[in-house]
């Protein structure tokens, strides 16, 4: 099975963010989404999930930061029973255990508002949120960025080892194609809100078409440290 | 040259930074690193004179830090200008503030270094994109000519090709003027790519320091160890196949 | 939690202190001869210096200040309000029969400012900025900007005088009550009205909502379970301040519609020089005043415990 959408677009007080758009998604793949800030990656990412969720797939989405995911007010039961509910699922049902197992969360007090956890414990459990119900599409846009380096570190090697075998796809939307490079295996390059290049990830980062492709391959890591 | 010895500073009973040393001679650039609540915050404000320090003693060639005026370049560049005016007079604040003298040609010289069009600065802080806001955040530091300028996370807010723009703009700015630049960042990989010493900071305390390329390639603690291979982990650092 | 509570209580009781000693100081040093005053009251005459030496005597009035003080505080303590130095009765059954009918009528007041205020603020934010939302917020500010007295005055006229719906003076019948409670809330909803709706609409900006509806749930829930809690903390803020309101409101609307109350039942107290009278109403109202500000403060903490720890 392939997911696909075409002919997304986007326009925001008369200026078009989101140039018409069509692009398939296999099952299984993990596919980066890049380009500068104003490329319209998050536009994209947004469009597509409710297109898909329209055709009736299951598509989940992890934002920036947990902030803008958890209501400070709400315990993380709470939002574990809303997130089951809000899928149809009779609550209790998810495999809470096997995902927080997989995430590294099984300390983590569910009864506490999400302000008594870490914030990388935070994200690790917006994740495993979004996995409930083996959905056909993860989005998680900039995923990283609000974490301290260590913890975003381990945060993406649970998610992917996680994901590996499983038949989620995922689209990690983000600024840093060095991040990109290392967790998925196509890439899709962004620029003045049209897709401007797509392709395996070592094409992308050995020979760039475009000049937005290239800005980002030539500035993906601050130097390469000789071994 | 920046001397700070055996500083400690508590807030209220808690104890924010403990027994800290560095020395960043006039032209360097050390880079302060660390994890969020490692104190790296704290210990600018501590430079700037904001926090009085409990132990020790911060000086800049041998008098109070302070009295040099050393300059600051904020996060978030878009919060660190007034909204309601535009980025000349935001600019220049530091000139009026110190009722010095701006050398003629000075701001065109740095806003080519800068590669901002002059006409850039008639607009107000929401008309430019954030890469241009903090560029300019960068400028209003640099206007008056301070000895010292304290960078907090200043690419924090950029996106990763602007980020590296940014940050040769300033290293190429600091090899012409001369300052001494203390940049505070979590990203090892920035530290190391324009550092040339490097400082980590954990729960307060020094970790290690060491100059930029030993760091990179041998970090000495385990916690070091661990901070180096997530930059890699990360894609900010590459280690060559 | 519990040690939190425990401050509240300890700064509950430091301001029941603080304001029993407060008043006793004020009445102490009220100008005039109290016990004339007194006498005057009880025997509707001028009287020889006998008498009010006596009636001083009875009341209290010849010792010193901290001696008065503590042999009123001791019996207060214990819930005993003393005599009435006018009548000679107990303070406490008079009281009492005040409270039944000034604490109902505020409730209702209450209920019926909720009533009318909560569902204008929803409609008023279901279209930020449309006609329907300025004009809510055009009646709410003339509302507030209205006096009690004479929003009242005015319902007297109106619904008792020209229609003759309802009983405007007296407090026989239930239906004596609608006219002053409708008065009270209508004040009460003007200053809720702009309240709910910014707290509405500042919950609407909380930025994990995009999310939340994101992840599949639906709206109405969105509203109950997020935006309704956010939007009540800057309510239950006010609910203290509307309170004082209340009690003011119902000590003006007591005396218009001649009411027996906590109002008449202070008025007369201060035109006699009731000591006694005056003392407990002014500790009563602080004492309510401080139990329904700790409960605020709990709820407060049960909706949001972030406040009152660092992580605030």
């Amino acid at each position: 099975m392939t997911l696909s959408v075409s002919g997304l677009s986007a326009v925001r007080s008369g200026r078009t963010i989101l140039h018409p758009t069509s692009l398939e998604i296999p099952l299984q793949i993990r596919i980066g989404l890049v380009g500068s800030s104003g490329s319209g990656k998050s536009t994209l990412g947004h469009a597509l999930i409710d297109d898909l969720r329209a055709q009736g797939h299951t598509v989940a989405h992890v934002p920036q930061s947990p902030d803008e995911a958890l209501d400070p007010l709400r315990s993380m039961a709470f939002h574990w029973r809303e997130a089951e509910t809000a899928l149809g699922l009779p609550p209790g049902s998810a495999d809470q255990a096997g995902l927080f197992g997989a995430l590294k969360i099984e300390g983590g007090d569910l009864s506490k508002r999400p302000w008594g956890w870490s914030r990388g414990m935070q994200q690790r459990f917006v994740i495993a949120m979004a996995l409930i119900g083996n959905p056909d599409l993860i989005v998680l846009d900039e995923p990283t960025s609000a974490l301290d380096p260590v913890v975003a570190a381990a945060t993406m090697e649970l998610l992917s080892a996680f994901l590996t075998g499983k038949d989620t796809a995922m689209i990690l939307i983000t600024h840093d194609l060095g991040l990109a490079a290392r967790r998925v295996e196509r890439l899709m390059v962004m620029d003045a809100g049209r897709l401007v290049e797509t392709g395996r990830t070592e094409d992308i980062l050995e020979r760039p078409k475009t000049r937005a492709a290239n800005a980002l391959s030539t500035h993906r890591n601050w130097m390469v440290l000789p071994c | 040259m920046l001397k700070v010895t055996d500083l400690a500073v508590k807030r209220g009973s808690r104890v924010t930074l403990e027994s800290i040393t560095l020395s960043l001679p006039a032209g360097e650039t050390l880079a302060v690193v660390g994890e969020s609540g490692a104190g790296k915050s704290t210990l600018i404000a501590a430079i700037l004179g904001l926090l009085k320090p409990a132990e020790g003693e911060i000086t800049w060639n041998g008098k109070p830090a302070r009295a040099a005026r050393p300059a600051l370049v904020m996060q978030e560049p878009r919060a660190a200008f007034n909204p309601a005016l535009n980025l000349r007079r935001s600019v220049m604040e530091p000139i009026v503030a110190q009722g010095v003298a701006l050398a003629a040609g000075r701001l065109e010289r740095l806003c080519a270094g800068l590669e901002m069009p002059l006409d850039l600065l008639d607009r107000r802080p929401d008309q430019v994109s954030i890469g241009q806001a903090q560029r300019a955040g960068i400028l209003r530091a640099l206007i008056a000519a301070p000895p010292l300028v304290l960078f907090d996370e200043p690419l924090s807010a950029l996106d990763a090709v602007t980020q590296k723009h940014t940050a040769r703009l300033i290293s190429e700015l600091q090899a012409e003027e001369g300052f001494a630049a203390l940049i505070v960042t979590h990203d090892l990989g920035y530290a190391v790519a324009h550092g040339d010493q490097i400082m980590v900071l954990k729960a307060g305390r020094v970790e290690e320091t060491a100059d930029a390329n030993t760091f990179a390639l041998t970090p000495q603690s385990p916690y070091c160890r661990t901070l180096r291979d997530a930059a890699i982990s990360l894609g900010a650092l590459e280690a060559a196949a | 939690m519990i040690k939190a509570i425990g401050a509240l209580l300890l700064r509950a009781a430091v301001v029941l202190l603080g304001t029993a000693i407060l008043t006793f100081a004020l009445l102490w040093n009220a100008p005039g001869d109290p016990a004339q005053t007194i006498a005057m009251a009880r025997f509707d005459a001028l009287l020889t210096d006998d008498v009010i030496d006596q009636i001083r005597d009875e009341v209290g009035l010849n010792t010193n200040f901290w001696h008065a003080f503590r042999a009123w505080l001791g019996p207060l303590l214990r819930f005993d309000f003393g005599y009435s130095a006018v009548t000679g009765r107990p303070v406490w059954p008079d009281l009492w029969t005040a409270m039944t009918y000034t604490f109902p009528l505020a409730l209702a007041g209450l209920a019926s400012g909720l009533a009318l205020s909560l569902p204008l603020a929803i409609l008023a934010t279901k279209r930020p900025g449309g006609l329907l939302d300025r004009t809510s917020v055009a009646i709410a500010s003339l509302g507030a900007a209205i006096p009690a007295y004479w929003l009242g005055l005015l319902l007297i006229l109106l619904l008792a005088v020209q229609l003759g719906w309802l009983p405007a003076m007296g407090a026989r019948t239930p239906a004596h009550a609608i006219l002053p409670a409708v008065t009270l809330g209508l004040g009460v909803a003007a200053s809720l009205t702009r309240i709910i709706r910014s707290g509405i609409l500042e919950a609407r900006g909380q930025p994990f909502l995009p999310a939340i509806r994101r992840r599949g749930v639906d709206g109405r829930a969105v509203a109950r379970d997020h935006i309704a809690p956010h939007a009540a903390i800057p309510v239950v803020t006010v609910f203290g301040l509307e309170l004082a309101f209340l009690l003011e409101g119902a000590v003006l609307i007591e005396v218009i519609f001649g009411r027996p109350g906590l109002g008449t039942f202070l008025v007369q107290a201060i035109l006699s020089r009731d000591f006694p009278h005056v003392q407990a109403v002014v500790v009563l109202t602080a004492l309510v005043f401080v139990v329904v500000n700790l409960a605020i403060d709990i709820i407060y903490r049960a909706i949001d415990p972030r406040i009152g720890t660092e992580d605030a």
